[in-house]
């Protein structure tokens, strides 16, 4: 079974996986995204990794969620994508990873600027819903997410509080 | 040399804990092995044919005796009493037990070492010029901008999960010794008019299937520029270089196909946006790094001219390993040892426990705590005083470390090859061990002066073979062995790749083979002090491929 | 090719724990050494040994699992392939001078 996770924990009755036919608002594609701009309805955006995000820039404040896709776990583009996101071109919205999401990838998207994860592995399911993230809270550089200066250098970062 | 921190101590052993709990999960099933296959290699652990193997970083090639202690007590206590030092100045051990290795990292941990990123499709060990530190003619020390991209570069999380490993070597000198053209990045330290240091930054150098040298795209980048213009290369290769075929998925070939200009603007257009951010290096924190790399005081030593002349006078042995395997310090008093680990007919790299302990404990009474791995898979000391020479010679040779090799015929670089590798196709040591014992008198090895052979086991070149004076590759054709022979391949400041001459050898011609070619050269030169890849350079491949060649045309 | 099916052939792995190689026996355990391999010299038998590989490697007792093919000889089982000659021989340098001098003291 496929869940949404977010740091509050799990999500119910996410409007973003409900059904299209059964009401739903609809995540788009890039192409179809430019062109419902001018559209009332709430819409997300659900990019593709050869997708460039730059795109986004004229609707981005029209945009409700940006899922940002790993087609497989070795394909680590939707973490640039991630960082384009939210540092270049300041997207502050809901901003979620679909796909193949390893447990043990999460804290880096996380620090990319995801808040919130398509999972459907159980035994990651269970480790998530127990808050036992497999991450690391010293970082030697600076990402997206919200950090407190490290102690030593200037690259160094780390973790506001734990999870 | 660095010093771990609080904060690196406490880093380093949160990724142990980390990578104990991966393993927990993979022991009791929680995980599948094609899920934990990318996080054991992004902590160096691999599987090959005959047990599992556990990749140490040794960063930018720089131990101290305590460090090299702790590798030998590995080596002892959870390996077969050996390691094996490698073409990336790391050392890689054969036989841990998967089981073992939370506990192995624990105490590397101990000794501020770990296996972080020595394998997988993220950013590696940053390697560096092996006499950084202690060479005449580097503009500055190389290896406080290597730590700060270690550092930096550690678990990125942007770019764990690029496209194919990336390497990064960085060296401060003309003479590259780091082989910085065949990186994904290669970073040349130097000063500029006003004498401000920064970097000539070069892309896309690589070997493998697609040997590729390096494109240079910035000719003097400011070294407080460095992590934000890496950072931008990384970004640009990230989300476009090539994912669907692992062959095409380094660096170089986004080069190759985009184009340096085209991909230099990309590069260029992406940093604008990050040049000015918190990625930009304080020089109070490039001071603080450079502060750990303060060379050793180096009292003076002159005694040593008038001893070490004596000394040479009365052992023609010593005489020749200070010829080879010594070269000047910039402390006149001082030199750099190399201390060979090529002994005829052994195995190129590997170092037993005894040997490692006795590396330590002559780093400690001779040369001020200091050992360096070097790309060419040796060892050195890179502070000896001249008046020590003599003694340290006796220590080494007492061990097996006193191989006269250095730069010569026999100081072959060879990957592990099909003995351990589960990617190899062919025996990369076997052929080693022969053509060594083949040249091993010491009088022919230096009648045939400086020649360099690297040997690869398959097409993933890890044993260096585009850039050997003679290059070998070993393939599998037919169930059988094949060597592939190449020549004029150089890593250096004049790199080039190595052009294959024709048809391959079977094991038991393959010395042979590289004896036509040594002799070829040796009747061709100029003069004795023609080297064989000015000689090739001069004369061209056809000689030698004529004498290789010519003898099976006429039988046929 | 079709014909292949007539070479006899044994199930190899590494061991999950310590990554040593490893053969299916004739009793069904992993054993460490080739001659104790069960040989498959019919199709049926080489579909056995196939699902007791996958069996293996789902109960996480083992990883990449191989059917290769070997010649009956009469010193025992030889790889066709050199990869797993040395794979069941080790490597064919003598690397480990310390370590294999105490095990044939001990033996």
């Amino acid at each position: 079974m496929t869940v949404i996770w977010t740091q509050d924990g799990i999500v119910e009755d996410d409007p973003w996986s409900q059904p299209e036919s059964e009401g739903g608002p609809k995540l788009l594609p890039l192409a179809e995204a430019l062109d419902h701009a001018q559209d009332n309805a709430p819409f997300g955006v659900v990019l593709q990794p050869a997708d460039d995000v730059r795109a986004l820039a004229p609707i981005l404040e029209r945009v409700a969620i940006v899922a940002l896709t790993f087609p497989a776990f070795s394909d680590g583009r939707a973490f640039s994508q991630a960082m384009l996101l939210r540092e270049r071109l300041g997207y502050q919205g809901e901003m979620r990873a679909v796909g193949t999401v390893l447990l043990d990838q999460v804290p880096l998207m996380l620090r990319t600027g995801f808040d919130s994860f398509e999972v459907e592995h159980a035994p990651t399911i269970k480790r998530l819903a127990e808050k036992r993230l497999p991450g690391i809270d010293l970082h030697y550089q600076p990402a997206a997410d919200e950090t407190r200066a490290g102690p030593g250098y200037s690259w160094r970062r780390t973790a506001m509080l734990n999870g | 040399m660095y010093r771990y921190d609080e904060f690196d101590h406490a880093f380093v052993a949160a990724r142990v804990s980390q990578f104990r709990d991966q393993v927990e999960r993979r022991l009791t099933g929680e995980i599948s092995e094609d899920a934990f296959k990318p996080l054991r290699l992004m902590n160096g652990v691999y599987l090959q044919l005959h047990a599992y193997m556990l990749r140490v970083a040794v960063p930018y090639g720089t131990l101290d005796s305590r460090q090299m202690r702790k590798l030998a007590h590995i080596a002892r206590t959870y390996d077969r009493g050996y390691g094996h030092f490698t073409t990336r100045q790391n050392i890689q051990y054969n036989w841990p037990k998967l089981s073992d290795i939370p506990a192995i990292l624990e105490e590397l941990a101990e000794v501020e070492m770990h296996a972080i990123q020595t394998s997988g499709n993220c950013i590696r060990n940053v390697t560096a010029d092996h006499f950084a530190g202690a060479a005449a003619d580097e503009v500055a020390d190389p290896r406080p901008y290597a730590e700060i991209l270690r550092q930096w570069s550690s678990v990125h999380p942007e770019f764990s999960f690029l496209p194919r490993k990336f390497k990064i070597a960085v060296t401060a000198a003309e003479r590259d010794r780091a082989a910085i053209q065949t990186h994904d990045i290669g970073l040349q330290l130097k000063k500029n008019d006003q004498g401000e240091l920064g970097f000539a930054v070069w892309i896309g150098g690589g070997q493998g299937r697609t040997p590729i040298l390096a494109k240079k795209v910035r000719d003097f980048l400011p070294e407080a520029d460095l992590l934000s213009y890496v950072t931008a290369i990384m970004r640009v290769y990230n989300l476009h270089g090539r994912r669907d075929n692992k062959y095409k998925a380094r660096i170089k070939i986004l080069v190759h196909e985009t184009g340096v200009e085209q991909l230099s603007a990309e590069i260029e257009a992406e940093w604008q946006h990050l040049k000015d951010g918190e990625l930009k290096l304080p020089e109070a924190d490039i001071a603080a790094i450079n502060a750990y790399f303060e060379p050793p005081k180096l009292a003076p030593r002159a005694e040593g001219w008038g001893e070490l002349a004596a000394w040479k006078k009365s052992d023609p042995g010593f005489a020749d390993w200070v010829g080879r395997n010594v070269a000047p310090h910039r402390h006149p008093d001082y030199a750099m040892v190399t201390i060979s680990l090529k002994p005829i007919g052994g195995i190129p790299g590997d170092a037993s426990a005894a040997q490692m302990d006795a590396v330590a404990r002559l780093a400690e009474e001779f040369a001020h705590d200091e050992i360096r791995v070097t790309h060419e898979q040796n060892l050195v000391l890179p502070h000896v005083a001249l008046a020590d020479l003599e003694p340290l010679y006796r220590a080494l040779l007492a061990d097996g470390l006193a191989t006269a090799n250095a730069g010569l015929i026999t100081d072959i670089i060879a990957c592990p090859g099909l003995d351990y590798c589960a990617l190899a196709n062919a025996r990369s040591i076997p052929v080693a061990q022969e053509i060594s014992n083949r040249f091993g008198d010491p009088a022919r090895q230096a009648e045939i002066g400086d020649l360099k052979i690297k040997i690869s086991g398959c097409i993933n070149a890890c044993g260096h073979h585009h850039v050997g004076h003679i290059g070998i590759l070993g393939v599998e054709k037919k169930g059988a062995e094949l060597y592939q022979i190449s020549l004029g391949g150089s890593g250096d400041e004049n790199a080039s790749i190595g052009q294959i001459t024709g048809r391959g050898f079977e094991p038991h011609q393959i010395t042979d083979a590289i004896e036509t070619i040594v002799d070829t050269y040796l009747a061709q030169r100029s003069s004795t002090e023609e080297t064989f890849i000015e000689c090739y350079r001069r004369i061209g491949a056809d000689p030698f491929k004529a004498a290789l060649y010519s003898s099976e045309a006429e039988a046929a | 090719m079709k014909t292949a099916s007539t070479k006899t052939k044994v199930l190899t792995a590494n061991r999950l724990t310590d990554g040593i190689a490893v053969w299916l026996g004739a009793n069904g355990e992993w054993t460490t050494s080739l001659k104790e391999a069960f040989l498959a010299r019919h199709d049926d038998a080489v579909a056995a040994i196939e699902a007791a590989g996958q069996q293996a490697l789902d109960d996480n007792r083992v990883v990449d699992v191989n059917v290769i093919e070997v010649e009956e000889t009469e010193a025992g089982p030889r790889p066709f392939r050199l990869r797993e000659r040395i794979r069941s021989d080790g490597p064919t340098i003598d690397y480990a001078p310390a370590f294999t001098a105490g095990v044939s003291h001990a033996a």
